[in-house]
């Protein structure tokens, strides 16, 4: 059994000098990472930095070279498949295009995650916390259309519903507003903010859309050359002289 | 072939051996996806019947119209219906059918499997608590495998009217002689041999589909090149089976 983190003190995510090479393309190079309880830490780094690789050597959907990693206190490299499993089953994961499986309804997409709880929960107890993750994000009465008939917004939202369902503790946005118009990135910030506080979740949030940073972030980490460059909020950083730092502002 | 091209055909047949291997080693643990497993079949059996069915039938018709005139020409037409039909069950229909199947079921897993894997939707199910190798790859493994041997046993007999029709352009034969005459030479021993190796037609189209969409990258012009490898390598792999399979087949009639 996962015990959770009871100690408000204690931090939710600990990463320790992770680092991640594809061939000798050194991506991630001794990178460090704290997540408070209640926190949104944004991880602010160019495209092709290494962002996305980070959050998939969280979830162990790569194996990280080295580095020590541990959400909850349960250190995640080495972790049977059962553990990592209920581990998983605790965390919230946006991927970048949505990722909505394009072969099934609305309903079916937020019913999967339900799957390994499916002999605990009766056919109402499903539909009934499929409308209220549709409505939590704003879009009720869309249960029947399939992915392709949804706007890159609404795609969005069902892929937070999705990942709301399980009642995660942790999430992980890998870039939540890019490729969206800014209004409506700018509804997909305040949606993000609300879950934050409705549901008093830990978040990474991936992004370079100073927008989406300046509005969800409690702090901000720049992942430059594959180590953590700066750490601060959107003011101390903004008000930075290093230049590096000043790319991202401008 | 050039060394670099040998190198990477070898690499290439090692990582498809590898995934393989996973295959067996996921296929017989459980959780069993078993209503994926059903809607797989159907969709893979039902959406090539159309296609398969026709090409039997003008496979049947044909061949008989192209033999026609050279056994009559050795005065040999009654033996007509018996040697089509031989050659249509043993051979001709079963290749066929599981070319047609590369092309179809290959290219569509293949495009299927990469679009998921490119959008990650498979990283997706990952996460959310799902096997994505059992429920995506086992189950369309496991179907094919069935589902071919099926299509191929109703396409030798759509094959078979077919050949009763092109029989009957020239001559007059009534449907209960025409199928005395072909049951006369075609038996057991025709039958089981092209079945068996269309159970291994349906695993090759489908493992190698597979592989192809599980292992594409970069991004939608990656799924274009994995549905099209697909379509070759499975092509290919049709062909080294049936060749296995006729050595096979020979040596065990010679036992
Ligand atoms: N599976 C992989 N194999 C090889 N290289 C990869 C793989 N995934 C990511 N990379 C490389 O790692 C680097 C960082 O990628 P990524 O984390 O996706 O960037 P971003 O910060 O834009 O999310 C890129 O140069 C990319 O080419
Ligand atoms: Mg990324």
């Amino acid at each position: 059994m996962i015990t959770t983190a009871t100690n408000t003190n204690d931090p939710v995510i600990v990463i320790r000098n992770m680092k991640k090479s594809f061939g000798d393309h050194k991506v991630l190079d001794g990178f460090n990472l704290t997540v408070n309880k209640g926190e949104n830490v944004v991880v602010l780094g160019k495209s092709g930095s290494g962002k996305s690789v980070l959050i998939k050597c969280l979830m162990r959907l790569l194996e990280a070279d080295a580095g020590e990693m541990k959400i909850f206190g349960i250190s995640i490299p080495g972790l049977s498949n059962k553990a990592l499993d209920e581990l998983r089953s605790k965390i919230g994961f946006l991927f970048q295009g949505s990722a909505l499986y394009d072969s099934m309804t609305v309903k079916e997409n937020l019913e999967f995650p339900l799957r390994r709880h499916l002999n605990k929960l009766s056919k109402e107890d499903v539909g009934k916390l499929v409308g209220a993750a549709l409505e939590n994000v704003g879009l009720p009465d869309i249960e029947n259309k399939m992915p392709s008939e949804l706007s890159g917004g609404m795609k969005k939202r069902v892929g937070i519903a999705r990942m709301l369902i399980i009642k995660p503790e942790v999430l992980l946005y890998d870039e939540p507003t890019t490729g969206l118009d800014p209004i409506t990135g700018r509804e997909i910030n305040h949606l993000m903010l609300d879950v934050q506080k409705k549901f008093n979740t830990s978040s990474i949030i991936i992004s370079h859309d100073m927008n989406c940073v300046r509005r969800t972030a409690n702090r901000i980490v720049v992942l430059i050359e594959g180590k953590c460059y700066a750490e601060g909020t959107y003011n101390e950083l903004k008000n930075s002289n290093d230049t590096s730092i000043k790319q991202f502002f401008d | 072939m050039k060394p670099k091209g040998i190198k990477s055909f070898l690499n290439e047949a090692g990582e498809i051996s590898a995934f393989t291997g996973k295959f067996f080693k996921e296929a017989f643990l459980p959780p069993y996806e078993v209503n994926e497993l059903l809607r797989q079949s159907f969709e893979i059996g039902y959406r090539s019947l159309p296609l398969v069915t026709l090409t039997a039938f003008i496979m049947g018709l044909v061949i008989t119209i192209q033999s026609q005139p050279s056994m009559e020409a050795f005065g040999a037409e009654s033996w007509l219906p018996s040697v089509v039909s031989v050659s249509l069950v043993r051979e001709i229909v079963p290749v066929i059918s599981a070319l047609i199947c590369a092309g179809k079921i290959g290219s569509g897993i293949g495009a299927e499997l990469g679009s998921m894997n490119v959008t990650e939707q498979i990283d997706a199910m990952e996460v959310s608590g799902t096997n994505p190798f059992k429920y995506l790859v086992v189950t369309r493994v496991v179907s094919a495998t069935l589902m071919l041997p099926m299509l191929i046993l109703f396409a030798d007999t759509i094959s078979l009217y077919g050949a009763f029709i092109g029989v009957n352009m020239k001559q007059v034969i009534s449907f209960h002689l025409f199928t005395n005459q072909v049951f006369e030479k075609l038996n057991f021993t025709d039958l089981l041999p092209s079945i068996t190796k269309s159970f291994f037609f349906g695993f090759a189209i489908a493992i190698i589909g597979c592989y192809k969409g599980y292992t594409t990258r970069n991004g939608t012009e990656g799924v274009g090149k994995a549905a099209n490898s697909a379509v070759v390598i499975s092509t290919f792999a049709v062909f080294i089976i049936d060749l296995l399979a006729a050595q096979l087949a020979g040596i065990f009639h010679y036992l």
